[in-house]
């Protein structure tokens, strides 16, 4: 992989905090997410890449170059922080004036990009020349984050580095300056990394999501495969799996495992990993993943690889347009359904339902 | 809307809520602060009125009060100075790096605040006096004299003042986001490029508040430089000599010049501390 991102083995002391065995890569047009609770290890990581904290060991290869040695003004990396941390002294022609202009070890990436050099030409790319003699604090926090992905590119960066550029905005203006980070990080096809607390930034941003946890991975992959098959408990709750429940192992037939929760028998998915009949098994269910209607099933089956069985429903929890609907089949589950629905349904506390889960759905944890 | 709209707005915002802001305690904190600033004025004010056997033109043409203002503001500026080229890098030393006993190091520039300023004099003579353990190897080695001569002066004002800049620039630096600094590295910029381009133009109004004060704390000077360094006068030097052999009427005429000049010297540097800071809006 030479047009990317390669962090081999990294190990790092600071302090009190110990950064594990961090082994991730990022290829050319893609973007990953290293998720995580604060304290989680993620701008270490971030800032080791950029070339701010010697490791104790292990490599990092940007560009197929070994720059684990070498200092932050010559990795070529885009950095951008927290409020994009433009220059508040320097007009916003100035921020960019001050990037001294690496040459581009990478391959050159065939872009829309204007030529190297040619600042008012990026401007104007990013939609922002109008602002050049501008202050930074003037500017909106769109207008902001496109003078930011300028500066950084001024520099001719081989990857872009990401330290939570937007934990201090109001959700309405995070919402749209993602979506626009995402589009220009898509037509650029330089790979970013993307550090974030906040699964929602995960879930629109991520093509790999690396998540980690006092220093280390806890799970890595692509991002659709942590959303849908936490490894844990805790990247569960952490990507907001609604539903993780405990139960005991019946039996393994060809495709299905069948197990006991709470006063139920459920399917679900067998593993990749061997598990023993009559072990304690944790699971989650994504709330989206429960449908139910009012007319309540004779009995409980377990055809076709769908779990069917009645519910009562205990609780209803109103956000806006969706509903977070709370039953009891047995052990606690919550479904999702449309503030329209709920009120069609007439669903309220103490309202029967039928409950299905395809047992494709229902993931066994590691744990 | 434009930034300027947004601003002229913003402060319109805040004026008209003003009215639902705690009047009573603000009225109690301007009645008692007021006091505060009476005291502090009335006496400059009765010193520039004073009806001395003086005017202020011919004190103004004594020879002597003029080289002993001109002599304060000398030594102040080098004083400033001197405090400026090691001070400031003091201070971006202790905001940027951590490491046991730096309270005890920020105690220790604190120290001449506290110290009485006849004691910080007497400290000073044992250091670079005639036979200090500075002063004599000073002279011998390189000719340099700290008694009778403007160095001792800036010695004394440097020792009593330097403290103002080290603080006001540390507080400048802290706050400084070293994130800031970090991108200024990533786009290609050494630790010394970074130092000179960002971190100081973003200290730059801290530092020069803090050297505007160790200036006006030199020229203010008094205990320090008296034991130091008697002749030649400064200008605290020169008054208190005037009140001791002629009175009050001569000391006080040049005590209101010695006023004007310092008065002037400080409204202008601060103005001048306070400006820039901004990138300018239109080209």
């Amino acid at each position: 992989m030479s047009a990317g991102v390669c962090v081999e083995a990294l190990t790092l002391t600071l302090g009190a905090f110990r950064l594990r065995k961090i082994d991730f890569a990022v290829s050319r047009g893609e973007i990953l997410v290293i998720l995580g609770p604060n304290g989680a290890g993620k701008s270490v990581t971030l800032e080791t890449i950029a070339g701010f904290h010697r490791p104790a060991s292990g490599r990092v290869l940007i560009g197929g170059r070994d720059v684990t040695a070498l200092p932050p003004e010559r990795r070529n990396v885009g950095f951008v922080v927290q409020n994009f941390g433009l220059f508040p002294h320097l007009s916003v022609a100035q921020n960019l004036a001050i990037a001294r202009r690496h040459h581009r070890v990478a391959a050159a990436y065939d872009t829309a990009l204007p030529a190297q050099g040619d600042d008012a030409a990026l401007l104007r790319y990013f939609g922002v020349a109008h602002l050049a003699a501008r202050a930074p604090a003037g500017l909106s926090e769109g207008e902001k984050q496109r003078v930011a992905l300028a500066r950084a590119l001024a520099s001719a960066p081989d990857v872009f580095l990401f330290d939570e550029p937007f934990s201090a905005l109001d959700a309405e203006t995070r919402d749209q300056v993602r979506e626009e980070l995402k589009s220009f990080l898509r037509e650029l096809a330089i790979p970013a990394i993307f550090v974030t607390h906040d699964r929602s930034d995960a879930m629109t941003l991520g093509d790999k999501i690396v998540m980690l946890r006092d220093g280390g991975i806890m799970q890595s992959g692509p991002a659709a495969e942590i959303l849908q098959k936490p490894a844990n408990s805790f990247v569960a709750r952490f990507v907001g799996v609604e539903n993780i429940l405990h139960g005991r192992l019946n039996e393994v037939s060809d495709a299905f495992l069948t197990l006991t929760v709470g006063q139920r028998t459920l399917r679900a998915a067998a593993p990749a990993r061997p598990v023993a009949a009559g072990s304690p098994l944790c699971l989650s269910i994504r709330a989206e993943h429960v449908t139910f209607r009012c007319s309540p099933p004779s009995t409980q089956s377990l055809q076709a690889g769908i779990n069917r069985f009645e519910g009562r429903v205990t609780a209803l929890r109103s956000a806006g347009p969706l509903v977070t609907v709370s039953i009891d089949c047995g052990f606690p589950l919550k479904a999702y359904v449309l503030a329209p629905q709920a009120r069609e349904m007439k669903l309220g506390s103490g309202s029967t339902v039928a409950v299905e889960i395809a047992a494709a759905c229902i993931h066994v944890l590691d744990e | 809307m434009d930034a300027k709209a947004m601003l002229a707005a913003d402060k319109l915002w805040r004026f008209r809520s003003a009215s639902s802001r705690p009047g009573g305690l603000y009225l109690v904190c301007w009645l008692l602060g007021s006091l505060l600033l009476a005291f502090l004025v009335i006496p400059l004010i009765a010193l520039a009125l004073t009806q001395s056997g003086m005017s202020l033109a011919t004190v103004a043409s004594m020879a002597d009060v003029r080289d002993a203002i001109g002599l304060s503001l000398e030594g102040a500026f080098l004083s400033a100075a001197l405090a400026a080229l090691v001070g400031v890098p003091l201070a971006y030393a202790l905001a940027r790096t951590a490491f046991p006993g730096k309270g005890i190091i920020a105690a220790l520039i604190d120290l001449p605040l506290a110290v009485p300023h006849t004691v910080a004099g007497i400290a000073l003579l044992l250091v670079f006096g005639r036979h200090g353990v500075l002063g004599e190897p000073m002279q011998t080695l390189v000719g340099l004299k700290f008694w009778g001569t403007i160095a001792g002066i800036v010695a004394a004002m440097l020792f009593v003042s330097a403290p103002y800049t080290v603080n006001a620039a540390r507080i400048g630096f802290e706050a400084v986001d070293p994130r800031l600094e970090k991108i200024a590295r990533t786009l290609g910029l050494g630790p010394w490029q970074t130092f000179l381009r960002i971190s100081l133009p973003l200290a730059r109004r801290s530092i020069m508040t803090g050297v505007t004060l160790t200036y006006a704390r030199s020229i203010s000077e008094f205990g320090a430089v008296v034991i130091l360094v008697y002749y030649p006068m400064t200008a605290p030097v020169k008054i208190y000599e005037l009140f001791l052999r002629f009175g009050l009427d001569q000391a006080a005429s040049a005590a209101v010049l010695l006023l004007i000049v310092s008065l002037v010297l400080f409204v202008l540097l601060r103005a001048l501390a306070q400006r820039g800071g901004q990138p300018q809006e239109s080209r």
